[in-house]
């Protein structure tokens, strides 16, 4: 097609979404939303599929395509002009019961020309927790409303009998109120500006762009498939509920302009809520490979279609009805994310034209601690510690990850201040601050994550109570990548110390510098609900970013740099990266560097390999 | 002619091999771990205080048999197979 | 002086030029122009003010000397961050929470400023290098909590000892002290300023209270880093510049912009680096405000395009926008700032074909000033933008910029029959056409995004074409946008200058603090009291008579348990009484829905205030612009022939008129499609618009 009529459309489409998106924000106005930016929109042609993915949490962009084609499926000839669908059970489309889909038809000429479709996580959701997430819900029933697709909007108008329904389920209906006007007004938006660009550059010009983009972004992953080597790579997760292990497995296979994922060999689905449904699979893997191989390609059906997916039936990345899944975002589903971020990035750094896209695995572990109870100004507060946002950066093939620089899956959140999170809950920081030697050593070096402590402040019931999920503390999930380490698995510490010490004004008690100096007894959690009464201390540390190539060709002057930034100690300096520095972190000693280099080397070598 | 496999490793002459010092790690188009140097050490302590997890997690190591460099490593725990990366003809 | 004409000097130091108007009661506008010239921006202002001398005819001695004020902006404080050349900066924070501006919220930092280019791609993404890196950050042991109250006192010997390590051992030359909570209870930021005072008495120190007394550590640290990095060059600059401009006889005031539209004293702006930043664009909105209010448009869309940027400001019933988040190169910092919203799009925009799909694209890269466009013939390779409008018949080679540069119409050609339009195989003129049309398509969405954005509809807005390259474009996406008409503006090339003389002076006051709706009249009142009165004494000292001074109170409210807040003027008399806060609470209601839309309000958890601002003005008396009596519609003196330009109604080449703006006179009218030239500018009139000169000589079109 005309390729400058092309090009317009296509940046339309881009500044359509752009503008949904914007629309959202404004008129949800959560921190989750806002800050977060844990929400989605995106077109889908007229069958359901998808146009042009937005940048929001990519694991749900293919998802709200399988929520349009579900829709259509259950709905045939009835779906009319000015309707708005909501989808929210796992089973049909979504990932988890709290990101509620609103998928919406546009219709040009009585004819239906396109969809938009976008998600909130929602105030809440009716579940057996407050904000959804669901540690011990022994099935889909306990995890509050769900819908396989209803009608929330006929014509224009909201069907008031399942909105009041909806909202009678859920604890702050006015909260959730809003969220769904939020979708709603989003929805609208998308239509009119899509309509709009129908208006003038008529139907079936915009159609055949849509077609156009499409084909094209086919033909480009195809022909960055065929670039690549083939061959296949394996990554593996694990996940930790109470001491039971969990694995998602991965063969990644490429060969021609293909790419196969296969989870074969993972663990059958748990009695715990970290299970995810087919759908979020696809959708899971699709989130790193967006930005990881298709960085300047549209995100649409085109790339979906060179991509299979191979998830046994009844696995925990396949689980079958009614396994619980409230957790499944920050359980499988991430484990899917991580995995095939391992595996894209052993492919990529297999390639010399693409090694500069390898990356080791970014922020493998979100640690969704929702708060709740009453707050120091009599209201309730429900919320996420947006903290889970911050992950970090995996080391890249020409530098170190980025410190407490974010995830792949999600590319542009960030966290609340300490100020905002003080003023939201009945709360007090004892610190928030870089964690030293939580990235994954390596040529080049994990993003470092971070370190809080945070104690009940002002709270007019002595407190709050928080749920803790996602994959436990047991294992690093931020793979290095050749060779470079993992970074630092996450650890949840309650600290419990109820005997309250009398004013702290003018003493350090209660302002203790890091989790070894909190007086009471620490103990070791990471699923369930906990209280945080009193002077308890919820001690919170999360993964740092994965390392790339061997930490013993790290630059000495490089190491003895980290040191001084507090990234990496003085003693991980020598034990791992072989670099020799003196006390004050002047300098790094050349001669006994090279020897215990040398020496680290041969230690890697077993007296029995050595020949 | 050599061809990349990973930052660490290459392929010469239908054969895997450390891109440091070109010692061959078994035939191309299979899977090399099994012709490396493996040292399997507890994760918890592996690179400071911050590897704190559980007690039966390991890093597995695979170096160079000749020179030592650390050519690739994994997450696991002890029962569990070793990861396999192969490069097809 | 001999009780001769007394003018009024504005000059803007922009990132290439350095622009001066000088004003006088009864007489034209008066314009200079030089090369910016940093980093001594001082030689660049007498530079341009010189060139404005010459161009009267007079010494430069004499013209300062009968120049009565000096209104001033400069992008010295940019350029500083730019450049990386502040000072070596330690910073200061409460202990636990050193990592506060390194980790940037998260990936905030890591992403804010990308283009869709970048946000997609996060491998090839990282943050800007912090203006302190990790190891000049010092915690010391204190804590202020959420309602002000100290909880921890101050360490004040590890306060020391920090300053001392810092100093001595780091070697830093200004420190940067950010507690948390410290707009709630300040005193321990004081304490620690006090010891450095006392210990390092050579460092120039800022403290977060001072410079953004505003909730939200990371934007209050950001800010306060920034202001003490560029602080001693902006203090060193503007005590330069006052003593340059005496030294060739000026005896008057300095009076220096800030980012908010408003002016201060030379002595109060040089302790406030970052009032300065940006300010250069946000008195192009000024100006552009006060143009929409002499020809009765309080609704004006400012665009302006040069070579590199395309920059957009809203006004709305004569009222400015200001910016939520504002960055300068990637550095978030908290001001009160007016929104210009800037990407890189401008005449020196490469325009290319995507390498996988052969798509065309115009930037983002830029060719600049150098080597600039193709036409230029200064080594361009590449076709720009520019080399597009010449392609199209935009471009007069003989006259363009009054003829002092000759254009390469055929250089331009073949790079752009080489480069885009064989590899797309398309005719040249067909490919030019397309690409002008991406261009101005691409602008459209941009400006329809702002206006969404703050709930706007583009169809009530007058658009103000500025700079060198928007009068061409504005034609064609002024009409996409449905936007009531366009203007583009007499004084358009020296437009930051322009609005540099119709600004007031302006204090900004605020008070940080909590208060729920509803809360007594008497204890807001109570808040604004020593605001007041420390506002009413500033203005006077700097003397404003009482008739001239407004204090315009504003409050920040927002829905509890919503992120949004919505700063709402106070409309009623102050100080206020009950029924006026009422009016308030009603008006933060009514604005929050316009902009973020029908439903989004949410009243169940309440209201409540978050700050109480003031803005102090002491009005200037700004000159007048001299209206010229209407001549008759007919333009024909003015015509200069016929040529062929690219008509986009027509999607081809057609002949259009061509005028020489400097023979037109007010009140002359012609229809499209035509072109004007102006010595800085070259003005494209689409078919089905007509153009009229207004009596201030701005070019008018309507849509017909």
């Amino acid at each position: 097609m005309d390729p400058i009529t092309f090009s317009i459309i296509r940046h339309r489409l881009f500044r359509i979404v752009d503008e949904a998106v914007i629309t959202l924000k404004h008129v949800s106005g959560s921190a989750i939303t806002n800050e977060g930016h844990d929400l989605m929109v995106s077109l889908y042609r007229a069958d359901g599929s998808l146009l042009m993915g937005g940048v929001g949490f990519l694991h749900h962009l293919t998802s709200a395509a399988e929520a349009c084609k579900a829709t259509i499926r259950r709905f045939g000839d009835d779906i009319n002009e000015g309707d708005v669908f909501l989808l929210n059970d796992p089973y049909t489309a979504a990932l988890h019961t709290s990101d509620i889909y609103l998928v919406a038809p546009i219709h040009h000429g009585g004819e239906l020309v396109a969809w938009s479709a976008c998600f909130v996580h929602v105030y809440d959701i009716g579940a057996t927790n407050p904000g959804g997430f669901c540690p011990d819900a022994p099935d889909i029933f306990t995890e509050g409303f769900s819908s396989p697709g209803i009608r929330l909007v006929s014509g224009g108008t909201v069907n008031r009998d399942v909105m009041d329904t909806m909202l009678n389920m859920v604890r702050s209906p006015e909260m959730v109120a809003l969220d769904m006007s939020s979708m709603i007004a989003c929805n609208n938006v998308a239509r009119e500006r899509m309509l709009a660009l129908i208006e003038k550059y008529g139907h079936e010009t915009v159609d055949e762009a849509c077609r156009t983009l499409i084909g094209q972004s086919e033909e480009l992953l195809r022909e960055r498939l065929r670039e690549l080597p083939d061959g296949s790579w394996q990554s593996r997760q694990y996940i930790d509920v109470k001491g039971e292990v969990f694995k998602v497995a991965l063969t990644m296979t490429k060969r021609d302009d293909r790419l196969v994922f296969d989870f074969s060999g993972s663990s059958p689905q748990a009695p715990y809520a970290i299970n995810c449904t087919r759908w979020a699979s696809l959708g899971g893997l699709f989130a790193p490979l967006f930005p990881l191989l298709c960085f300047d390609i549209t995100w649409n059906e085109g790339v979906v279609r060179p991509i299979e997916m191979i998830a046994p039936e009844g696995s925990i990345v396949n689980c079958t009805r009614p396994a619980p899944v409230s957790v499944a975002t920050v359980g499988a589903i991430q484990s899917v994310n991580n995995a095939a971020c391992a595996a894209i990035g052993k492919m990529l750094d297999a390639s010399e034209k693409y090694a500069s896209e390898a990356t080791a695995v970014w922020h493998a572990n979100h640690f969704a601690v929702f708060m709740f109870g009453r707050n120091q100004h009599g209201g309730e507060a429900i919320g996420i510690l947006t903290e889970t946002f911050a992950g970090s950066g995996g080391a890249r093939n020409f530098a170190d990850g980025i410190d407490v620089g974010g995830e792949i899956p999600n590319p542009i959140s960030r966290m609340a201040n300490v100020e905002t999170l003080e003023t939201i809950f009945p709360l007090r920081y004892l610190f928030r601050r870089r964690m030293t030697d939580s990235g994954g050593p390596g040529r080049y070096r994990g993003g470092a994550g971070m370190e809080i402590g945070l104690t009940p402040h002002d709270a007019p019931d002595g407190g709050l109570h928080y749920v803790v999920s996602g994959k436990g503390a047991d294992f690093p999930m931020s793979e290095g990548l050749a060779g470079g380490y993992p970074g630092a698995p996450n650890s949840y510490i309650w600290v419990k110390n109820n005997e309250a010490e009398p004013d702290p004004r003018n003493t350090d008690a209660g302002f203790s510098r890091s989790v070894d100096d909190l007086p009471g007894e620490q103990e070791r959690i990471s699923w369930g609900v906990f209280p945080l009464m009193g002077d308890d201390v919820l001690y919170v540390r999360w993964n740092g970013g994965g390392g790339y190539g061997d930490p013993l060709d790290r630059e000495p002057e490089t190491v003895l740099e980290d040191c001084r930034t507090g990234a990496v100690s003085r003693e991980t300096a020598e034990t791992v990266y072989g670099v020799v520095i003196d006390e004050s972190l002047s300098s790094f000693d050349p001669s006994a560097t090279a020897a215990r280099r040398k020496a680290l080397a041969a230690a890697r070598i077993p007296a029995e390999a050595a020949e | 002619m050599s061809r990349r496999f990973s930052t660490t490793l290459e392929i010469e002459a239908g054969e895997i091999c450390c891109r440091k010092c070109g010692h061959a790690l078994g035939p191309a188009g299979a899977p090399w771990k099994r012709h490396a140097a493996m040292t399997e050490i507890p994760m918890r302590g592996a690179a400071g205080v911050p590897y704190s997890g559980g007690e039966r997690v390991v890093l597995r190591r695979f170096a160079c048999p000749a020179c030592g460099a650390l050519l690739d490593s994994e997450t696991a725990l002890p029962e569990d197979p070793f990861l396999d990366d192969v490069l097809f003809d | 002086m001999n009780g001769e004409t007394s003018y009024v000097i504005a000059t803007d130091v922009g990132g290439t030029c350095t622009d001066t108007v000088v004003f006088a009661a009864g007489e034209p506008i008066r314009i200079g122009k030089a090369l910016s010239t940093p980093p001594d921006f001082a030689n660049g202002v007498i530079d341009s003010i010189r060139s404005a001398a010459d161009e009267m005819g007079i010494p430069l001695g004499d013209l300062l000397g009968r120049t009565g004020l000096f209104t001033h902006g400069s992008t010295v404080v940019d350029n500083a961050l730019l450049t990386r050349g502040g000072a070596k900066t330690g910073l200061i924070t409460t202990e636990g929470f050193e990592d506060t501006l390194l980790v940037t919220r998260g990936a905030y930092g890591r992403w804010a400023g990308l283009a869709e280019e970048g946000l997609k791609h996060p491998v090839k993404t990282d943050r800007a290098p912090p203006l302190v890196p990790a190891d000049r950050i010092r915690g010391v042991p204190e804590r202020v909590d959420y309602k002000g109250a100290a909880i921890r006192e101050l360490d004040e010997e590890a306060a020391e000892a920090a300053i001392r390590h810092l100093v001595e051992n780091a070697g830093v030359e200004a420190l940067a002290i950010c507690l948390l909570w410290s707009p709630y209870n300040p005193a321990h930021e004081r304490r620690i300023r006090d010891i450095a005072a006392a210990v390092a008495p050579g460092a120039y120190v800022t403290i977060s209270s001072d410079i953004a007394p505003v909730p939200g550590e990371y934007e209050r640290t950001s800010t306060t880093a920034i202001n003490a990095y560029a602080g001693r060059i902006a203090h060193d600059y503007i005590v330069d510049l006052e003593a340059q401009l005496a030294a060739e006889g000026y005896g008057g005031p300095l009076l220096v912009m800030q980012g908010y539209g408003g002016l201060l004293p030379a002595e109060e702006a040089s302790n406030r680096a970052v009032g300065m930043i940006e300010c250069g664009p946000a008195a192009g909105v000024i100006g552009a405000r006060y143009l929409g209010g002499t020809m009765g448009d309080p609704d004006v869309i400012a665009a302006d395009m040069g070579g590199t940027t395309f920059k957009v400001g809203v006004i709305q019933g004569g009222a400015l926008e200001f910016a939520r988040e504002p960055l300068v190169d990637r550095y978030h910092y908290v001001a009160p700032k007016i929104e210009v919203v800037s990407i890189g799009a401008g005449g020196g925009s490469i325009v290319s074909l995507e390498p996988r799909t052969g798509v065309p694209r115009v930037g983002p890269q830029s060719a600049g000033a150098r080597p600039g466009p193709v036409c230029y013939g200064l080594g361009g390779t590449e076709p720009t933008l520019t080399d597009v409008m010449t392609l199209i018949g935009y471009m007069d080679p003989t006259t363009f910029l009054g003829g002092t540069v000759p254009l390469d119409i055929e250089a331009a050609r073949r790079a752009f029959e080489a480069r885009i339009a064989r590899p797309m195989g398309m005719d040249t003129n067909e490919a030019a056409f397309g690409i002008f049309r991406v261009a101005a398509a691409q602008i459209a969405d941009l400006i329809h995004e702002i206006t969404v954005e703050r709930g706007l509809d583009p169809r009530d807005f007058v658009l103000h074409a500025f700079g060198g390259s928007c009068p061409l474009l504005a034609g064609v996406f002024g009409r996409e946008l449905n936007v009531k008409r366009i203007v583009v503006p007499y004084t358009a090339s020296v437009n930051c200058a322009f609005g540099l003389v119709s600004a007031d002076v302006v204090h900004e006051f605020a008070h940080t603090t909590m208060r729920p709706v509803p809360t007594p009249a008497d204890e807001i009142n109570a808040l604004y009291a020593p605001m007041v009165e420390r506002a009413r004494a500033q203005l006077a000292d700097e003397g404003f008579a009482d008739g001239d001074i407004s204090l315009e109170w504003s409050v920040d409210l927002r829905y509890r348990r919503q992120v949004h807040e919505v700063t709402t003027p106070v409309r009623a008399s102050t100080p206020l009484d009950e029924a006026g806060l009422e009016t308030l609470v009603r008006d933060f209601e009514a604005l929050y829905e316009r902009k973020y839309g029908k439903g989004s309000a949410y009243r169940g958890a309440g209201i409540e205030m978050t700050m109480f601002r003031l803005s102090a003005r002491g009005r200037m008396t700004r000159p007048e612009i001299p209206a010229e009596p209407l001549a008759g519609e007919d333009a024909s003196a003015a015509r200069r022939g016929k040529r062929d330009v690219f008509v986009e109604a027509e999607g081809g080449l057609a002949p259009a008129d061509i005028y020489d703006f400097a023979a037109l006179v007010p009140g002359n009218a012609f229809a499209g499609p035509a072109v004007v030239h102006t010595p800085i500018t070259t003005i494209v009139v689409q078919a089905a618009q007509t153009a009229r000169m207004d009596s201030w000589r701005n070019i008018v079109i309507a849509f017909d």
